[in-house]
């Protein structure tokens, strides 16, 4: 069973739901977001979305739209987990906060091979702990010009100033050169989006001889996931808004914080069913809160939901696989899925508006 | 509840009527006409065009490529959809599974194949499918790059190993039939090779095209699949690659073979550009291969996202993209290319393209063995469909559409001089009788006594194309869901797979291996029913006997 409360006070679920509803009903722009949340979940949301003309974001959205926008300004080349896993010779770690967004990534992809890490957080800690790892550049802010520095390299021009010394970064690029099959991997949380696209095409010029791809690691909260679902239902990635009843797909207008902390928006729904994140906007809107942690309790509605594929049976990306897998509960329980509560919340609702 | 299309021109190729009539329904079936009693409900679609819903063989609609393709041209649209009025002046047409199921059942369409998933991805394939509205649907699933496959053949373990494998991944991914894309030539694009053809051998498995090709179109048949290989041949988009497509002709060698988009082999190394049409020798050999069936793959002018896992293919072409972005991803078997493309009337090869595609329409002579695609999105939209069926059933049509085009282009095709119109009847074989065939859907494709009631009522008008974007009635397992151009409801229909019988030793074998490989349990690619998020997602096609 869900537990919930109306403004910190204890109610059954029937009646957190009306109240949901009723936040929902009165909105004159819902925003339904967090979307922490499996792929029901995430059915459950836009389908909630498009039924109520609100908007649609996830709280992981800024680096989603970072490779994204990479890719569909550009161009990308990826590879996946397990291909890496069989048949990379070459990898090269872009930047910090890898480990941090696929814990599984040394004992998956560490073994066996030459591995250059560029401008990891702390590059005497990495260089200590990673001993078979080669550490180049031991600052993070140094990443722009380094893999600008690269690609130069790569195609034979000339640089003037480099922050760490030239024959380094010349020796790395007869090591990218030489490889068979190198991969690149970066996550986009600790990237900006220009460093992204130079790496990007860093990778396409290596394949005019030899073979490189990539392996951009998922953003947390199933943000990956929620993204695919968004894409097939709606046509859009997340940041979509249905307000005038049909798709519309803009970054910067759809953006949740800036919605409600503007004014825009007048009711949040927010999702976080693997527990551990409350919203960062600032101004006080009615909140309707469905999470996996008892945190949230003063909101107007909160509902605790269960984990996915720890309460319940669910459908997840799997960062070992980069695919989307059924994964089933680790400690069943009684506790009510997000899309379960959307579901009721929205048979709550008044019929939808007429289109 | 009985109801009745009384009065209509009952076109059924699969029963030999072409005739004007009544077709009967009773729970979602067609019945005999009842003795002496009345229908509770009747259409009245006299001057009307009855006939079976149609059935496409090979549209791109779903899975992880499709939705990449959705997130690199979120300015993609259909150019037709669902009218959502009060919002917006004129159909939205967004590239997405609700639009996409809605769209078919406005062309008449009730059952519509996606041709290709990679094992690993088959749960997002499906789960997308599954939010395809009215519909049913069907996959194939990708063999043919993979390295067990490869293994299997470079260590000689025979047919019955490789036929357990086949079956154990249809299994896993509840596909209904087996398609190899460019066979091998994505396992050596990653060893380098940047271009691979049906004699050249993957680097380190020592195993040709040939051989992989060779080695699935017989455990496809051996183990009674009602659809044959599906083959997306090597050396697509090439000039000159017409060879190559009369050798896998040739390869079939008397078997079941189904060829692919057969458009895009369709050209020669003639004329003053070095490109020509090879449609007229292609042709040719079709008709005079009788077991190998093909789709056409239809190229329409327009901008469009080319998607396809056959990666070295899309990698050659990634220069040529338009607009300039694209994806390439080198997955676990086959991988990903998507390369969006304008496909414009002067441009001289993209015509070419053109008249080749139209070309292999008219000068096959038997429409059960010629399946009607765009191989969409790669050739055109699948809305696209209605104008394509207007210039197969005109000619002078065909004419006008020529008068536009580089004269220099229908110079090296033999287009102009065909004066072949396709009948109604031509077009019911072959978008509605011949499929159901092909795939084995025994109760569709036909509206005999016991068929699913999936009808296309079509109004019959001078503008073709007209006629079949907007059907007049559209009936999916005897529910009205279409009316004049409009969808009235959105049921969701249902996946079509099959499930042959196999040594289940393989199962423990498989385990091994993905667990020595990739230190994971292959649960993970096990498409899971209850992931699904529908009701009874699936339904079982029958084996050969």
């Amino acid at each position: 069973m869900a537990e919930a409360w109306i403004r910190g006070k204890s109610v059954p679920l029937e009646a957190a739901v009306a109240e949901a509803a009723s936040l929902i009903a009165a909105s004159r722009l819902p925003v339904i977001t967090g979307l922490g949340t499996d792929i029901a979940g995430s059915r459950a949301a836009i389908r909630l979305a498009q039924h109520v003309g609100g908007v649609i974001d996830h709280m992981h959205s800024e680096a989603l739209l970072r490779n994204l926008d990479v890719m569909r300004e550009a161009c990308m080349m990826t590879t996946t987990p397990t291909e890496a896993h069989v048949r990379a010779d070459f990898l090269l770690l872009v930047g910090p906060g890898l480990i941090e967004a696929w814990p599984a990534l040394p004992t998956t992809l560490f073994r066996e091979r030459r591995t250059v890490w560029l401008c990891p957080e702390k590059a005497a800690k990495t260089a200590n702990e990673h001993r078979n790892i080669g550490v180049v550049g031991d600052d993070p802010a140094d990443l722009p010009v380094m893999v600008a520095i690269l690609r130069a390299r790569c195609a034979g021009r000339p640089v003037a100033k480099t922050p760490i010394a030239i024959e380094t970064l010349d020796a790395l690029v007869v090591e990218l050169k030489k490889s068979r099959f190198g991969v690149a991997v970066w996550s986009a949380a600790q990237l900006d989006g220009l460093t992204i696209e130079m790496l990007c095409g860093l990778v396409n010029d290596l394949n005019e001889s030899t073979r490189f791809s990539s392996l951009p690691l998922a953003a947390p909260d199933n943000a990956y996931a929620v993204q695919q679902v968004a894409a097939w239902m709606t046509g859009f990635p997340v940041r979509t808004g249905f307000c005038r009843g049909i798709p519309e797909h803009d970054p910067w207008r759809f953006e949740a914080s800036r919605l409600i902390d503007s004014g825009e928006a007048d009711c949040a729904i927010w999702i976080s069913a693997y527990g551990t994140r409350s919203p960062t906007w600032k101004r006080d809107v009615p909140l309707v809160a469905l999470t996996g942690s008892p945190d949230l309790l003063k909101a107007d509605v909160a509902i605790t939901v269960g984990r996915p594929g720890i309460d319940h049976d669910a459908v997840d990306y799997l960062s070992a696989t980069a695919t989307l897998a059924a994964v089933s509960a680790h400690k069943p329980s009684t506790a009510m899925s997000a899309a379960g509560v959307l579901g009721k919340i929205a048979a709550a609702l008044p019929a939808a508006r007429p289109c | 509840m009985l109801t009745r299309l009384a009065g209509g021109r009952v076109i059924d190729p699969d029963n030999r009527r072409d005739a004007v009539g009544d077709v009967f329904i009773r729970d979602g079936r067609i019945v005999h006409a009842p003795a002496g009693g009345t229908a509770d409900e009747t259409y009245d679609v006299s001057n009307k065009i009855v006939m079976a819903g149609a059935i496409d063989i090979h549209s791109h609609i779903a899975g992880n490529n499709e939705t990449m393709g959705r997130l690199l041209r979120p300015e993609q649209r259909y150019p037709s959809g669902v009218f959502h009025p009060g919002h917006h002046p004129q159909p939205l047409g967004t590239w997405n599974t609700f639009e996409t199921g809605c769209i078919y059942a406005l062309m008449g369409f009730t059952t519509v194949v996606e041709p290709a998933v990679l094992p690993h991805q088959a749960l997002q394939a499906h789960l997308e499918l599954a939010d395809i509205p009215i519909i049913d649907k069907a996959t194939l699933t990708v063999l043919g790059n993979d390295d067990f496959l490869l293994n299997l053949l470079r260590r000689r373990e025979g047919a019955g190993a490789i036929r357990d494998y086949v079956a154990w991944t249809l299994a896993t991914s509840h596909g209904l039939g087996i398609k190899v894309i460019n066979a091998g030539g994505a396992a050596a694009f990653k060893d380098n090779l940047r271009a691979f053809s049906l004699d050249d051998e993957v680097p380190e498995y020592g195993v040709t095209s040939r051989a992989i090709v060779r080695s699935l179109q017989q455990a496809v048949h051996e183990l009674r699949l009602p659809h044959p290989l599906h083959v997306h041949c090597n050396n697509l988009g090439l000039p000159g690659n017409v060879e190559t497509a009369m050798a896998t002709i040739e390869a079939a060698e008397g078997l079941p073979l189904h060829l692919a988009h057969l458009q895009f082999y369709g050209y020669g190394k003639e004329g003053p550009r070095g490109f020509s049409s090879g449609g007229a020798r292609l042709a040719a050999a079709v008709n005079a291969a009788k077991s190998v069936t093909v789709d056409v793959g239809q190229v329409m002018f327009g901008q469009t996202v080319t998607i396809s896992c056959d990666v070295l293919r899309q990698f050659n072409a990634r220069n040529s993209a338009r607009p300039k972005k694209w994806i390439i991803c080198d997955g676990d078997s086959n991988g990903a290319g998507i390369v969006p493309y304008d496909y414009r009337a002067t441009d001289f090869f993209n015509a070419v393209q053109w008249a080749v595609g139209l070309e292999l329409f008219l000068l096959t002579n038997d429409p059960w063995r010629v399946f009607f695609t765009t191989d969409h999105p790669n050739g055109a939209p699948f809305t696209a469909y209605p104008d394509i069926l207007a210039l197969l059933m005109d000619r002078n049509l065909r004419a006008e559409w020529m008068s536009r085009l580089p004269k220099e282009a229908l110079d090296v095709t033999t287009l102009a001089s065909i004066a072949r119109e396709y009948t109604l009847n031509d077009i019911a074989i072959m978008t509605r009788a011949a499929p159901a065939k092909l795939l084995g859907l025994a109760d569709r494709g036909h509206l005999g006594i016991g068929a699913l009631a999936d009808i296309a009522v079509y109004e019959p008008r001078r503008d073709k194309a007209k006629m079949f974007r907007e059907a007049a009635l559209v009936f999916k397992g005897g529910q009205l869901v279409v009316r004049d151009g409009a969808v009235l409801r959105h049921p969701f229909g249902q996946a079509l797979r099959t499930q042959p019988e196999h040594d289940r030793t393989i199962d423990a074998r498989m385990r091994d291996y993905y667990q020595e490989r990739y230190g994971l349990s292959p649960d993970f690619m096990t498409v899971a029913e209850t992931a699904i998020g529908r009701p009874e997602p699936f339904e079982t096609v029958p084996c050969l006997n």
